[in-house]
């Protein structure tokens, strides 16, 4: 089932009264998510990420393109019962405990009182906050803010959570207690929707990634599929490689180097490949491992976005 | 259920501000001073209200104290009517457009709540919150008249509903502006405005502004503006008379309550409306 589906969804701001500008946020954009997965959506500022989860959340409407969450077409204000959000640069009302946060935005959310009552504890010490929950959110640190804002997203036990940026400004130590509750999370069932700078962070949680660029999809996959460059291999070998191996090698291929005890072999086909690994093991080189060779998912971030921008 | 949970969380930010403490300080005040001062004694020519054990006036017939005090409530009411405005205002501009700010209102709308609904609970919670200082002041000054010059008059606690009824059409000029601002300080200069400088000409404009032109268009606009916004003057002199048990007419108060609920009907469209 499709946790999230969007279909030629459009927004198109108008800026100034009088001579208005229009800015396109996002441009036909098709996207489908499946339920329990963690999906990462890419993209510079201003590539339209936040305006699309809140059009999922109807916090602004769509120009055109239409959209469903939890198979309900949306704008659909019950959908939300089923929905966590965590927005980028929230404000919680300084003058409450965090305790107070929670009890506030779960009333809000329309959990029964007493199923609030036995929920607030438990979704505190998920989040290491419990021993701060009297505590007036004003004096809370950003990191701190960041763990209450999960919480207040977790109130009503959604299947469906949106977070915007959830690490910024949290400690190594935190952001690594956020992955795995995002992980936990996942086990359960529940899909993950996740906005966020922080690329290595996303390499390391999400099942699936959409990179976006000035409103438009421009790729969407696994992270495997997005950080394969599918012509690189790299070659384990143990000892040495006599010099005329390794240039005879080298006329096989695209190009050949060496570092330490791996070939980084650019190959046009599999058959090349082989055409090397035949020629290594004549010539008794024993191989270690073959692998892809894989770039960071930031380096693929790049690579697309600069890409992009070439005319 | 969930325009409860918004009254409420919007009493306890209304709690949280300095402002209106100093209404209740200031109406604190004048109660103890009330307590400590006003009296009665009767004589063989009739009652006196007294001050500070000093009669205020000549001795009258016990009837004539009740009208006496009536007055003395009334203008009681008119001085508080005047600290709520100004510190309620005060107190309470800032919820809408503080509501409406961004990270915040992403969290509100984020939860299975109509945008009706927060307006809703956030205005009725600030109304709720005047209410309760206008109850506390007239109750005891009620209580103190009763129990220190033996009138009880029924009239004066009524009072406590219609100031707050005044406050609630006056406050739908501030939300409107709140929602259309989202700026706290255009919502303040927006109500402080209009009850001192359009309302009240608006109410005698046809001894004043009808005079700067006898055009037709031009005194159809103004009667349209008085018609179209809250009846402020004109509801407070009424609420006076009751107060004082004389009789007044019901209909600015009707009037008002239909442009109170067109303001605020044209705030929840403009906020539906809106992209946030």
């Amino acid at each position: 089932m499709l946790a999230i589906e969007s279909e030629s969804l459009s927004k198109t701001y108008s800026n100034g009264i009088f001579k208005p500008r229009r800015v396109a946020a996002l441009t036909d954009f098709t996207l489908q998510v499946d339920t329990g997965q963690i999906f990462s959506l890419l993209g510079p500022n201003g590539a339209g990420k936040t305006t699309f989860i809140k059009m999922l959340l109807s916090l602004a409407s769509p120009t055109s393109g239409r959209a469903t969450v939890l198979g309900r077409r949306l704008p659909d204000v019950s959908v939300r019962k089923h929905v966590g959000y965590l927005p980028e640069n929230h404000r919680y009302p300084g003058y409450l405990t965090g305790e107070q946060v929670i009890r506030y935005f779960g009333e809000l959310a329309g959990v029964h009182p007493r199923t609030l009552a036995a929920r607030i504890g438990p979704l505190l010490e998920l989040v290491g906050m419990a021993q701060w929950r009297g505590m007036k959110v004003k004096r809370y640190s950003k990191g701190m803010l960041q763990r209450l804002g999960l919480a207040q997203a977790l109130v009503n036990d959604p299947d469906v959570l949106f977070l915007d940026e959830p690490t910024d400004g949290v400690d190594p130590v935190g952001r690594k207690e956020i992955r795995e509750i995002l992980r936990d999370l996942k086990q359960k069932g529940k899909t993950i929707f996740l906005n966020s700078h922080l690329l290595s962070e996303v390499e390391l949680v999400s099942d699936r990634v959409a990179v976006l660029d000035r409103g438009r999809l421009l790729k969407v996959g696994t992270v495997e599929e997005l950080t394969t460059t599918g012509t690189a291999y790299d070659i384990g070998v143990a000892g040495d490689v006599p010099a005329a191996v390794f240039e005879e090698a080298r006329a096989f291929v695209m190009g050949l180097t060496r570092a330490g005890d791996h070939l980084k072999a650019e190959c046009r086909s599999s058959a090349e490949l082989n055409r090397v690994i035949d020629l290594l093991r004549k010539h008794a080189v024993e191989i270690t491992s073959i692998a892809r060779v894989r770039s960071t998912l930031e380096e693929s971030f790049i690579s697309l976005i600069t890409g992009e921008a070439r005319p | 259920m969930k325009i409860f949970a918004l009254v409420k969380g919007t009493v306890r930010e209304l709690a949280s501000k300095a402002v209106l403490y100093v209404l209740a300080g200031i109406s604190t005040f004048i109660l103890i001073v009330a307590a400590l001062a006003i009296g009665a004694s009767s004589s063989d020519q009739g009652m006196t209200i007294t001050f500070f054990g000093n009669p205020i006036g000549t001795p009258v017939p016990r009837e004539t104290l009740s009208t006496m005090a009536g007055a003395l409530e009334a203008s009681l009411a008119g001085g508080l009517f005047f600290g709520v405005v100004v510190f309620g205002l005060f107190g309470t501009a800032g919820v809408i457009p503080d509501a409406l700010e961004k990270g915040t209102v992403d969290i509100y709308l984020s939860k299975p709540i109509a945008r009706w609904q927060l307006l809703a609970g956030k205005y009725l919670g600030s109304v709720a919150v005047i209410f309760l200082n206008i109850v506390y002041f007239i109750g005891a000054i009620w209580l103190v008249l009763g129990i220190k010059a033996g009138v009880w008059n029924t009239h004066f606690l009524l009072s406590a509903l219609l100031m707050t009824y005044v406050f609630a059409c006056l406050y739908a000029i501030v939300t409107f502006l709140g929602v259309v601002s989202r700026n706290m300080a255009i919502a303040i200069i927006g109500g402080f405005l209009y009850l001192f400088f359009i309302a009240n000409p608006l109410e005698g404009r046809e001894a004043g502004l009808y005079l700067l032109s006898g055009s037709g268009v031009y005194r159809g606009i103004l009667d349209g503006l008085y018609y179209l916004l809250p009846q402020i003057p004109a509801m407070e002199a009424g609420a006076m008379r009751i107060v004082a048990g004389e009789g007044t007419t019901y209909v600015p108060f009707l009037q008002s309550f239909l442009s109170a609920g067109t303001l605020l009907g044209g705030a929840a469209w403009i906020l539906y409306k809106r992209d946030f």
